[in-house]
């Protein structure tokens, strides 16, 4: 049998290690790129990072600025500047109401509109018939 | 012929690669064995840098989420002169940079008006400098004499983040800033001894800032990473990172507006007696939690450090005095507790010496003569002698146990800095008048404090509890992480007992009592008054007093114990600084408010709330 020449083998290795650059090379870019993208990705999560300190700053910087215009002192400057005129109610203008406000009022409503005086029955009327009346009637 | 050529290319290539390849290879054991430590020292010098995140300060609200004590983003601005010269030296064409100097000189006017600062000032700022340095220090322009360029001279301190804006959108060359969180209390002086302060350094000096300090300062975080040219994070490099806790949110058991009212009617005592110091202190006598306490003379938070060393002092705990009349209710209380006396077990307050133990004593002075009075008016008309007679009845020994029990003598524990014992001796160190004196309130002395909370024990069923300003810590989520529960003292009487002197203290209020028209119908006000004589040099003055008024209401369903202690009102000629003059009003005053903020509602039904009942129909 007659042995492959030298030339041959070099040839093969050649071709070998070009095909081991490329492989490697490719594999050397793509862990560039992913590197790169992992950059990429690091600082726009640190950008993003920064944002939202930042508008947490502004919310702290907000808050403090509601609370400020909200505390007693400064909404009853408000109240002498603009000439509201707000007052507390002193102990003896409050009434303390014990039942439910909403049912007592609707009990007086209903009262003024059933005893609404209408048209006396005419003879022959049938006296139990019913008669629609209205708030409007009232 | 042809395959042989091919050859020789391949093998040159191949040949060509490998001497690639060494050279690499060379370099990289260059880099990473033989340089290594040189080079690592460079970068860890150039570019490895570790960032220090501050956690921000929690918030101190009130029981009901209002802000108290926030921190601010501040901004300090100042500017490297060096920048704009350097980066101009950089354009060789003359009329343009005189362009761009000009350009900048503008922005600079404009600089000057957003920070509130002379045109000169900004200019002067601006102007490269040299500064002073140790020699060994001298490393950064290459010519080690001492001095370097100055590339952080401060323009103004605290400028806040909508002006850092404006100023960043200007684009000034060399400006730089740094920013901090700085503690602000958007309510100003409310509840200024309860919430204290930091300091310049953001030390915790006073207050819920000091108590709560491991709360809310939170944990810094850090991060180990490399930075760019121009001092950027690279994020991709963070090889090391803690993350920041923020400190967590302290609920404290006042009320901003109760808070508001009491301090309302203080501005109004000093405005009207121009006292030495006031305090009001109202709290909850089921919980004993404090709804708010505020003393004059006080300081604006924001401006601790221009208040006068005595406004920074919280008179309600640091401050002691002989509690005078509102004292008897320990006589009182004990000798009802006991079962010597029923309300109406009478005494004879005309009597001017007594015999006690086997010795004549003479018995305090009264404001008015009395003659027989029953337990009951003793505490109403706060008779002198009848309480003097009721600690008689059970003897030194037990009626010191009582004064204890009360709480005297010992501190509340409030946690608010600094808290004084008060003054109370044991009965070996008395002398021997002093069965005679102390129920009436002198020859002890308390803090307003210890006085509220005693009084808040006959409201609490007799029950002596822990005064807490804290209702509860919350994280950054809102969640409630610790709750803070009443915490017993001790029962200082039986819960009977306390119900009954609960209505001998309505009758202060009533007539022949020390404050009566102080009332206010249907909400059994329950209080005593006091006044007491200051010593002026060792001698009890006659004509400089304490006055008080301590109670709480409604008598037999406790829901609001209020304190009023006024110390050296000055009041016109002739008329006594007394607790019925100068603090029962403030008391009237300040309950008629509450009763509506805190909607209590009245134990009797007063006839007038009929009208609303019929709808307004009369």
């Amino acid at each position: 049998m007659k042995p492959p020449p030298a030339h041959a083998f070099v040839n093969q290795l050649i071709a070998l290690t070009l095909i081991l650059l490329i492989f490697s090379g490719t594999l050397g870019l793509g862990a560039v790129w992913v590197r790169q993208e992992i950059s990429g990705t690091a600082n726009r999560s640190h950008a993003l990072e920064g944002k939202i300190a930042n508008v947490e700053r502004r919310l702290d910087e907000v808050s403090a600025e509601v609370a400020a215009a909200l505390n007693p002192d400064a909404l009853l400057r408000q109240n002498q500047l603009m000439l509201i005129g707000l007052e507390s109610p002193r102990e003896i203008q409050v009434r303390r109401v014990s039942v439910s406000p909403e049912l007592r009022l609707a009990a007086k409503r209903n009262l003024e509109i059933f005893s609404v005086a209408g048209p006396a029955p005419r003879p022959g009327d049938n006296p139990y018939s019913f008669r629609v009346v209205t708030a409007s009637l009232h | 012929m042809s395959k042989g050529f091919a050859s020789n290319r391949l093998t040159l290539l191949a040949v060509g690669i490998f001497a690639c390849f060494m050279g690499v290879a060379v370099r990289l054991v260059f880099l990473h064995v033989i340089d290594r430590d040189q080079l690592l020292r460079f970068v860890d010098k150039a570019r490895r840098q570790i960032t220090v995140e501050h956690a921000r300060r929690g918030t101190i609200v009130d029981t009901h989420g209002n802000l108290l004590a926030t921190s601010r983003s501040e901004i300090t601005v100042a500017v490297d002169p060096w920048a704009l010269e350097e980066y101009l030296a950089l354009d060789a064409n003359l009329p343009r940079r005189a362009r761009k100097q000009a350009e900048e000189l503008a922005k600079r006017a404009q600089l000057a008006a957003l920070l509130g600062l002379p045109a000169a000032a900004v200019e002067q700022a601006f102007q490269p400098a040299l500064r002073s340095v140790k020699l060994e220090n001298d490393k950064h322009d290459g010519k080690p004499d001492g001095r370097t360029k100055d590339r952080w001279v401060k323009l103004r301190e605290g400028v806040d983040e909508p002006t850092y804006d404006r100023i960043e959108a200007l684009g000034i060359r060399g400006l730089t800033h740094e920013r901090i969180y700085r503690r602000v209390y958007p309510a100003g002086s409310l509840a200024a001894h309860l919430i204290g302060y930091l300091n310049k350094e953001g030390t915790s000096v006073t207050g819920a800032e000091h108590r709560f300090d491991l709360y809310l300062k939170g944990q810094d975080g850090w991060i180990e990473s490399e930075k760019d040219g121009a001092r950027r994070e690279l994020a991709q490099f963070r090889s090391r990172e803690v993350a920041v806790q923020d400190g967590n949110d302290v609920v404290l058991t006042i009320d901003a507006v109760v808070q508001h009212i009491i301090e309302d009617e203080l501005k109004t005592i000093a405005a009207k007696y121009n006292p030495h110091f006031a305090t009001i202190i109202a709290s909850d006598p089921m919980t004993g939690a404090i709804l708010g306490l505020a003393n004059y003379p006080s300081f604006d938070l924001n401006n601790f450090n221009k208040a006068a060393p005595e406004a920074l002092k919280n008179a309600a705990t640091e401050y002691v005095i002989e509690p005078g009349s509102t004292f008897k209710i320990v006589a009182a209380g004990a000798a009802l507790n006991e079962g010597l006396v029923t309300p109406a077990t009478s005494f004879d307050c005309g009597l001017t010496t007594i015999t006690y133990k086997g010795r004549e004593l003479k018995l305090p002075k009264e404001d008015h003569p009395f003659g027989q009075l029953t337990v009951a008016e003793i505490v109403s008309h706060s008779s002198n002698r009848g309480a003097a007679q009721l600690a008689m009845l059970m003897g030194e020994e037990k009626y010191y146990e009582y004064v204890r029990r009360y709480g005297f003598g010992q501190r509340t524990e409030l946690g608010l800095g600094v808290e004084e014992f008060g003054l109370l001796e044991p009965p070996k160190r008395w002398d021997g008048l002093t069965i005679t004196r102390m129920p009436m309130g002198h020859a002890v002395a308390a803090t307003p404090l210890q006085i509220h909370c005693a009084m808040s024990a006959i409201a609490d069923g007799g029950t002596l509890l822990r005064p807490h300003l804290i209702k509860e810590i919350r994280d950054n989520d809102g969640k409630v992480i610790r709750s803070f529960p009443p915490e017993k003292r001790t029962q200082v009487l039986k819960p009977s007992t306390a119900a009954l002197l609960a209505q001998l203290l309505h009758g202060v209020v009533g007539p022949g009592g020390t404050a009566d028209g102080f009332d206010i119908p249907g909400f059994e006000i329950a209080g005593k008054t006091g006044t007491a004589q200051k010593i002026i040099d060792g001698k009890y003055s006659n004509s400089r007093y304490v006055a008080s008024f301590v109670g709480f209401f409604p008598a037999s369903r406790p829901e609001v114990v209020l304190t009023v202690i006024v110390d050296d009102a000055q009041l016109p000629a002739g008329k006594m600084a007394s607790g019925r003059n100068v603090a029962a009003p403030a008391f009237h005053h300040i309950a008629e408010q509450l009763i509506q903020y805190l909607e209590i509602q009245p134990v009797t039904p007063a006839a007038r709330g009929l009208l609303a009942m019929q709808g307004g129909v009369r």
